[in-house]
């Protein structure tokens, strides 16, 4: 494997209880044609200090990136001369390898930016791929740079960019359709099979310095929008895409199980909405009693022997005998699926957020009996936007949901601390010289 | 007047022919004499099970509620009918203004009375007292037996509006009974195409492609539901926009989460077991919307016009017709499966002077359905051939 360019020395940490690996890179350049230019090649040296297998006279390390962008010669040059800047990455070998090491910085291309990225909160499926190696049929089967709810700076501009300058503070829409087909042309651009979305393999994601986006998908932030706020963006559009599925409106009851980031958010714009009373239920008292300072009518704790009946039961007599018309199921867990069906009104609406297992029990005959309608959610489209002007319009404070914050160095840490679910939000500050929200 | 005749469930697997007082029509209400009534899935299950979910027979019931007759005597306030009038009857009669009643889904109703569900009377009998409002006068062109049939085809009616059927869509129907047939008809007049539809019975399924389905699928028990699901998506040249279940098995319902396209959607009109393994995951990704349906609402007047307007015929699914006398037989065959949709004749006299003529009608007609069937199988033979040859 092998480089152009001008020689450093750089480290990387793999996590997950490998071994560590110091890594370095040599002063010798490929030939053009070389069929394994745009490779880096490496020296790899293990901890106790030997030398791991070699290549060519070079040891090369088994764990180093190999990136899989193969780059004519200009390009690379061009990179590694903006190699000073060290493109900081997370990314996720396999499963429980996560690692943290540098990665060219890319030009950008037609109707591209290279941004400057500033913050990433990390989600849930960042941690479920970290821990997994898949979701559903989303599967890791080479390394991948994590993190979508990203916020950050226009460096530089590709050809044809007309609405956006170096300098520019931009929040990140992580998916972007590859081609014109059915669902872009009507407008659920969401549903597109060959989408390009940040994190989710083969796509890398944000969870670096520097970052290539299609230019389209990076919209201004207005100088009133903090970038945490901006990175936020993300989760908040799944609500916005969930509450307008649901068709919540004024006078709207909600019951909306799960309270975390997502179900949190889903109270945010409920309320913004016009819902008359929203209820919520949660494992944890900790999120309850942030969800009743965030605005929620009426809480309801839930523990693990809390039946689904017994869950709707409770709604209904918080409700004053009533039943919420859209129930919002956050947590993908099958007894929250059941009760939010028994929950839901006769004619009303259940939005199913949460990704659980494959299969899951549903009481259908009721779905069917009492004309339910049951809506999947997948990701959002057409919401940042309107996020963008919620938040300058302060319509909507999303602030308090980030409750750490790490720099991009201390990324492990921030992991195994959304791991352990001790706070709501975890923010990555990947901008060295600017740490603030 | 005759005895009032009618047959009633007084427990699981009890039906007998009872003879019941004749009602009179109270205010804002008419007595009928009932002509034509149909034997729905209902009827059977609660004979044989004395259920079906929660609605328990705990006394004994009369059963039915697929119904035309005349109107025989009129209760105090009613205008819009006179004695004489033939009409076609909604069993579904909501008992007051609810909030469902206000934004028309009255279906919903929680205290509706509704016509052979415990604890309501049903109107497989001579004579039967309904609410004047909730019977529709029928056009001459329109027979008793198919106003009997516009209970079934309302169903259909309403699933199609629950599922948004438009023309140009992909339809998948899962079931090919009453129900499903139904569907596929009003699909068709709603311009839907091409219309894929499985069931377990070749002989459903042969109807099925007479009455237009484009595709037909025999479904095994252990067939795969995904597998189904890319047979379906390969033959109608894509996957469907709407995938309407008229079958309440897992199986299928499995079957119309693969099919169905993303963003597209899944009606839930078949009454299953009350728990369903259903690949969520799949729905939750493809954003589809799984809408449940239960009877219907203001679709009366739609049937009514479909029929007068001859857009739809419902009569090739009228397998048989026998007296109110031989009600029991005549439950005894549907259970059997042996028959698709059973008309029981419940005026007096009627089977007597019609027996001979509607014998031998039913049979020439049977002829002529057949011969304006095979006909019109040609032709669609005919039409498919040329697309494929044209490369459509």
């Amino acid at each position: 494997m092998c480089v152009g360019g001008v020689a450093e020395t750089f480290w990387s940490l793999p996590f997950g209880g490998k071994s560590t690996f110091l890594v370095r890179a040599t002063q010798d350049l490929p030939a053009r044609g070389c069929p394994t230019s745009g490779l880096r090649r490496v020296q790899a040296f293990r901890r106790s200090g030997s030398p791991t297998r070699s290549c060519g006279g070079f040891p090369v390390a088994v764990a180093a990136a190999a990136t899989s962008q193969v780059q004519p010669r200009a390009q690379w040059t061009t990179g590694l001369k903006m190699a000073q800047h060290e493109n900081l990455s997370v990314v996720l070998y396999e499963k429980n390898d996560l690692r943290l090491e540098k990665r060219p910085i890319l030009e950008p291309g037609p109707n591209e930016v290279l941004l400057k990225m500033h913050s990433v909160g990390i989600c849930g499926s960042d941690v479920h791929f970290w821990q997994n190696g898949r979701i559903g049929d989303f599967i890791l089967r080479k390394p991948m740079v994590l993190g979508h709810e990203a916020s950050g700076t226009v460096f530089k501009v590709g050809s044809g960019v007309q609405h956006l300058k170096p300098g520019d503070r931009v929040a990140i829409e992580p998916g972007v359709p590859r081609e014109d087909d059915e669902h872009c042309r009507t407008g659920r651009y969401n549903l597109s099979p060959s989408i390009f979305f940040s994190a989710t393999p083969p796509d890398d994601g944000q969870l670096c310095q520097y970052n290539l986006h299609n230019a389209n998908f990076c919209y201004k932030l207005p100088e009133s929008v903090s970038f945490e706020e901006g990175a936020l963006i993300e989760p908040l559009s799944v609500a916005i895409h969930t509450c307008r599925r649901g068709g919540v409106t004024i006078g709207s009851k909600v019951f909306i199980l799960g309270a975390g980031t997502i179900g949190l958010v889903n109270l945010l714009v409920c309320k913004a909405m016009g819902a008359a009373q929203v209820l919520i239920c949660d494992l944890s008292l900790n999120r309850l009693k942030k969800a009743k300072q965030m605005g929620a009518n009426f809480t309801i704790a839930v523990d693990k022997n809390t039946s689904a009946k017994e869950l709707s039961q409770k709604v209904k007599e918080a409700l004053g005998g009533t039943m919420p018309d859209i129930s919002i199921e956050c947590t993908g867990a099958e007894l929250c699926i059941q009760a939010g069906i028994h929950a839901t009104k006769s004619g009303g609406v259940i939005v199913m957020v949460g990704l659980g297992k494959p299969f899951a029990n549903i009481p259908m005959l009721e779905v069917g009996i009492r004309e339910i309608d049951i809506r999947g959610v997948f990701r959002y489209c057409n919401t940042w936007p309107v996020a963008i002007d919620m938040l300058a319009s302060k319509s909507i404070d999303v602030k308090s949901l980030v409750t750490h914050r790490f720099p991009l160095e201390e990324a492990l840490k921030a992991f195994e601390t959304t791991k352990e679910g001790v706070g709501i939000k975890v923010m990555l500050k990947c901008d060295s010289s600017d740490q603030n929200p | 007047m005759s005895e009032n005749l009618a047959l009633v469930v007084h427990g699981p697997g009890d039906i007998k022919l009872d003879k019941r007082p004749i009602p009179e029509p109270g205010a804002g209400e008419v007595l009928l004499k009932i002509h034509s009534v149909g034997i729905c899935g209902s009827d059977i299950h609660y004979w044989q099970h004395g259920k079906i979910g929660e609605f328990v027979v705990k006394k004994p019931m009369v059963l039915g509620h697929e119904a035309a007759g005349t109107v025989f005597k009129l209760g105090s306030g009613v205008q819009h009918l006179k004695v004489g009038d033939r009409v076609t009857i909604e069993p579904g009669v909501p008992r007051e203004n609810c909030d469902y009643c206000k934004i028309g889904r009255y279906n919903l109703s929680p205290t509706i009375f509704f016509c052979a569900t415990p604890p309501d009377d049903g109107v497989l009998c001579r004579y039967y007292v309904h609410n004047a409002n909730y019977c529709f006068k029928l056009p001459e062109c329109v027979s008793y037996e198919e106003g009997a049939l516009i209970e079934p085809l309302s169903v259909a009616i309403h699933a199609s509006r629950r599922g948004r059927v438009q023309m140009g869509h992909k339809v998948l129907i899962m079931g090919a009974g009453t129900v499903g047939l139904m569907n596929l008809l009003v699909a068709k007049s709603m311009g839907a195409g091409p219309i894929a539809v499985c069931d377990l019975v070749q002989e459903r399924l042969d109807l099925a492609k007479c009455m237009g389905a484009s595709a037909v699928f025999k479904v095994e028990k252990c067939t795969c539901p995904r597998e189904l699901a890319q047979k379906v998506k390969s033959s109608l040249c894509g996957m469907p926009d709407v995938t309407i279940d008229a079958t309440g098995a897992e199986q299928s319902i499995q079957t119309g989460i693969y099919a169905t396209r993303p963003g597209g959607v899944l009606v839930l009109i078949g009454m299953g077991p009350s728990s369903t393994n259903a690949p969520l995951l799949t729905a939750i990704t493809r954003e589809l919307d799984i809408r449940g349906v239960f009877r219907y609402c203001n679709t009366w007047p739609t049937a009514i016009n479909m029929l007068a307007s001859k857009k739809i015929d419902v009569k090739p699914l009228i397998t048989h017709r026998m007296p109110l006398e031989q009600a029991i037989e005549a439950f005894e065959l549907v259970k059997k499966g042996a028959a698709l949709k059973v008309i029981v004749l419940c005026e007096e006299q009627q089977h007597q002077q019609q027996q001979g003529q509607q014998q031998s009608k039913t049979l020439e007609q049977c002829q002529q359905q057949c011969q304006q069937l095979l006909q019109q199988c040609q032709q669609q033979c005919q039409q498919l051939k040329d697309q494929c040859s044209t490369g459509r």
